[in-house]
């Protein structure tokens, strides 16, 4: 076959570019460790997700001093957690110095968890778990999209990961409060938060009841993995009762800290029984605030799952 | 010395008809583009942002599909006629897959335009890649189905005529242009079996009901099995008017025949074992077949850089026949008034562009950074929707009087539509591949979002604009386009057409070696390149999920996979043995 001179230097160029991609390519992947998104996990069954150990359990997990498991529900049209523009769900939150693995999966159809700006992208594919594991070394906050077409709310899908300064960052959560249903007004009264701390270290949390228009603090050790109470000792006749009937209370754990979640605070309402009372009055104001709690309790039911 | 349609009067009714069909379609997904470069860009919402991507389905499956086949089989079929020198063997066979093309864009369309209206259930929100568990109506995919089937008959059709005129000629080289649409065809054949099985076997069923589920990653596969050699589809024929007309055009002659055989060898061959590059980022597949689509995507490179040299080459030629001199002087030499050499000299200058975005998308580490984004689309719209569309609605001023026999409406307004297309284009593609970088994703109604887009250089705004801009100038372009193309159809006769003829490469059929031609050969090793890049992905996506996905429900079981577990083991073993170096040298750090 006759090849022109010059077409042959140009064939030996173009092969030479080949080879030099491909050498390129081999080099980010084995010297600097980027990795493809790949079958490493089991499938999943996309209508189960919740018996997963995983996709049973949302949200950030500790999985050594600076490593952590984060799980992600991605779903018609929503991250779960990741999801916080209009208050769906919480952010995610991570540590400052953090190596993060995502675990994403879908009960509904093909998205994607993306982070804007960064080299995290993987499709999200019911059946399947995307792993993605990166360093985040800056305190930032970094816009989540999906990028893939899911459906007519696609374009609404959107999240949020916060990197917080590592001593900002916690992984404690209100698990139960302990509080009267009602007291008389004027008596002296107690409220025992239970504080879980599912960090892999012991820390120190501060809790915050906010009850009527005061607000008392106080420090707890709570170990690794494990759960501490707070109790709060507050003598109503200290309080500005005026005329109320009941007294709203709310307990937060790390109330300053970026990386309270929904789960990080706990509230309630304590009756008020003053002599003047009548049985009928008492009775609605009864189911009103059970009509006000069950929400809540609900939430907390949720918050201690997750 | 006459034109096309006096030699072949009967065939010119038909690529008529096709062209026509495309350039409707043309219309049409450029109004729908209209829409969404505005929407997006949040100029003016005229739609519901849920609309949106019934728009978008439109918009990619009439130009992607509608607006380049049809224009292809109608440029195949003349290619096929003019350079065998004889007529189709018989005429209705020919009609016969145009209308099974033109019921299955029909039925496809109309499930799609259902989803702008309430008062039917049917629609096909589901955009090009149909997706599942995203599921459209049943007609959606039979109309896809049908047009499909259209493509192949129409494949047939050239394979009989070349059947027929070898036995008249068996001691002369295929003619180039037939050669071109033959191994182009091959490579559709084997391509829509991907894509066939899919909807078939899977899509279409479970449509219907008669399934409960299937495996989204299967049918995603099967999907790319077809979604990256269509794009050769579309992107060959632009290549031989680059080689055959191009050359023309520009007053000379093409450079080499063997090496445009050679080139249009390489596109059979590795066109189809690549399709997994679309893949990177999907669980489920492991990296060693990844790495495995890389490395032969990479090689698919080669054509397109060889093609490159021949094309300017043989520009070049042509200039210094006009008397261009110089080492860059003759390029001032070349036919730049000429609406059709303008418009595919500026198709072929941007798919250099959008040839280096390719590259980079398959670069599967840093694909991390691009994929989904609006980067995709940005490489695309100079690829499809410029290389392909600029170069047939370029070379349309050339075929449209020769198969109608009337008189060009007007060459000044067509050399504009081309300068337009280019202008357009330009702002449109580079704000969206910058846009990309910023992890702008494609395919959204609203890419607004709670939090910033950081910009290095420029605004958001900016970006916007420019896509907006381009946008409009796009579709004046194709407003352009079409008018002038309607006028030519209705114009008064030409009685001094060119002739439709196809001059001698430089170097020519007798240079090239005579295996190149032996089409049963390249047609084996494609097959077999084919068998080693996907039976094992394959087998092993079902493997883990299978036939009808983790969701297990399947019903009816109507095959069993019995093979499920050798494949999923072999596939295991050779994944790995791509991947252990890798894995190995990992360790070494």
């Amino acid at each position: 076959m006759n090849i022109h001179s010059y077409e042959k230097v140009w064939l030996i160029a173009a092969m030479l570019l080949i080879v030099g991609f491909i050498a390129t390519i081999t080099y980010g992947s084995v010297a600097l460790g980027i990795t493809m998104v790949d079958d490493s996990e089991e499938t999943i069954d996309p209508n189960a997700l919740e018996e997963h150990e995983r996709f049973g359990d949302l949200g950030v997990h500790q999985t050594d001093s600076d490593e952590y498991d984060v799980h992600v529900r991605a779903y018609q049209f929503n991250f779960e957690p990741g999801s916080s523009a209009l208050g769906t769900h919480d952010p995610i939150v991570i540590p400052q110095g953090s190596e993060v693995t995502f675990y994403v999966t879908s009960p509904d159809v093909i998205h994607s968890f993306s982070l804007v700006g960064t080299n995290v992208n993987t499709m999200v594919v019911p059946g399947e778990i995307s792993t993605m594991t990166a360093e985040f070394d800056e305190a930032r906050e970094y816009g989540v999209v999906c990028n893939e077409y899911c459906g007519s709310g696609h374009h609404g899908m959107e999240g949020l990961v916060k990197v917080v300064p590592e001593d900002e960052f916690h992984l404690f959560s209100v698990a139960d409060v302990d509080a009267p249903e009602s007291i008389e007004a004027g008596e002296e009264t107690e409220l025992t938060a239970t504080i879980d701390n599912d960090a892999l270290q012991t820390e120190a949390a501060t809790v915050t009841l906010e009850i009527g228009d005061e607000q008392f603090d106080t420090d707890v050790e709570v170990d690794a993995e494990a759960s501490a109470e707070a109790t709060f000792t507050v003598d109503t006749s200290d309080l500005d009762l005026e005329d109320a009937d009941d007294l709203d209370w709310t307990v937060t754990v790390e109330a300053d800290s970026p990386a309270t979640l929904e789960d990080g605070s706990t509230s309630g309402t304590i009756d008020l029984e003053t002599d003047e009372d009548d049985e009928e009055a008492d009775d609605e104001d009864d189911e009103a605030d059970d009509e006000d709690d069950d929400p809540n309790d609900d939430d907390e039911s949720t918050g201690d799952d997750e | 010395m006459s034109a096309y349609i006096d030699q072949f009067p009967a065939e010119a009714k038909v690529i008529r008809s096709a062209f026509y069909t495309s350039f409707i379609a043309l219309a049409l997904g450029a109004a729908f583009g209209l829409i969404q470069t505005l929407h997006r860009t949040d100029i003016v919402r005229v739609i519901p942002s849920e609309m949106y991507y019934t728009v978008l389905t439109a918009h990619g499956v009439l130009l992607v599909v509608t607006f380049t086949i049809f224009f292809l089989v109608a440029i195949f079929t003349w290619a096929v006629t003019t350079s065998l020198d004889r007529g189709v063997e018989d005429i209705r066979f020919t009609w016969s897959w145009y209308v099974l093309m033109s019921l299955g864009t029909l039925f496809a369309a109309v499930a799609i335009l259902a989803g702008f209206t309430d008062r039917t259930e049917m629609s096909a929100d589901v955009l090009f890649t149909f997706y599942a568990p995203l599921q459209a109506h049943p007609i959606f995919y039979i109309g896809l189905v049908l047009f499909v089937i259209g493509t192949w008959l129409a494949g047939a059709d050239w394979f009989r005529s070349w059947w027929a005129w070898k036995q008249e000629n068996p001691d002369e080289r295929i003619p180039l242009p037939t050669f071109m649409v033959l191994t182009t065809m091959i490579m559709w054949y084997l391509a829509t079996l991907g894509v066939a099985t899919s909807i078939i076997v899977f899509l279409i069923p479970w449509s219907l009901g008669l399934i409960d589920t299937v495996n989204p990653t299967l049918t995603r596969t099967l999907f790319w099995f077809w979604g990256h050699p269509v794009v050769y589809f579309w992107l060959m024929p632009a290549y031989m008017m680059w080689y055959v007309m191009l050359p023309k055009f520009s007053g000379g002659r093409l450079f080499s025949d063997p090496l445009a055989r050679v080139v249009f060898v390489l596109f059979l061959l590795l066109s189809t074992p690549v399709g997994i590059h679309h893949q990177y980022l999907d669980p489920g597949i492991a990296e060693g077949f990844k790495f495995i689509a890389m490395t032969n995507t990479m090689f698919l490179l080669l054509p397109s850089l060889l093609t490159a040299f021949t094309v300017v080459a043989s520009m070049e030629h042509g200039a210094r026949q006009r008397g261009g001199e110089g080492y860059f002087g003759w390029l001032g030499a070349l036919p730049w008034r000429d609406p059709v050499f303008a418009g595919m000299a500026l198709a072929g200058l941007m798919f250099a562009a959008g040839g280096f975005s390719g590259m980079i998308n398959a670069g599967m580490n840093i694909n991390y950074l691009v994929h989904n984004s609006l980067w995709v689309p940005g490489h695309f719209h100079l690829t499809v929707g410029t290389a392909v569309a600029l170069t047939f609605m370029a070379v349309s001023y050339h075929f449209i009087p020769q198969v109608t026999g009337r008189r060009l409406a007007s060459k000044q307004i067509a050399l504009f539509q081309v300068v337009l297309w280019f202008i357009g284009m330009t702002f449109m593609s580079n704000a969206m591949h910058r846009g990309g970088l910023l992890g702008m994703p494609r395919r959204t109604a609203e890419p607004e979002y709670d939090f910033p887009f950081e910009t290095a250089i420029g605004t958001v705004g900016e970006l916007n604009a420019q896509i907006a801009l381009g946008g409009v100038l796009l579709t004046l372009s194709t407003v352009l386009f079409v008018a002038n193309m309607l006028i030519t159809a209705l114009n008064d006769p030409a009685d001094d057409l060119p002739s439709n003829t196809i001059p001698e490469p430089l170097s020519g059929s007798e240079d090239a070696p005579l295996v190149l031609d032996n089409l049963k050969l390249w047609t084996a090793i494609a097959v077999v390149l084919v068998i080693f890049a996907y039976s094992l992905p394959l087998g092993s996506i079902v493997e883990r999920g299978g036939l009808f996905g983790p969701g297990g429900d399947a019903f009816p079981m109507f095959i069993e996979f019995v093979e499920g577990t050798v494949f999923g083991l072999t596939g295991d073993s050779v994944s790995s043995l791509v991947n252990s170096p890798l894995e190995w040298l990992r360790a070494m750090r």
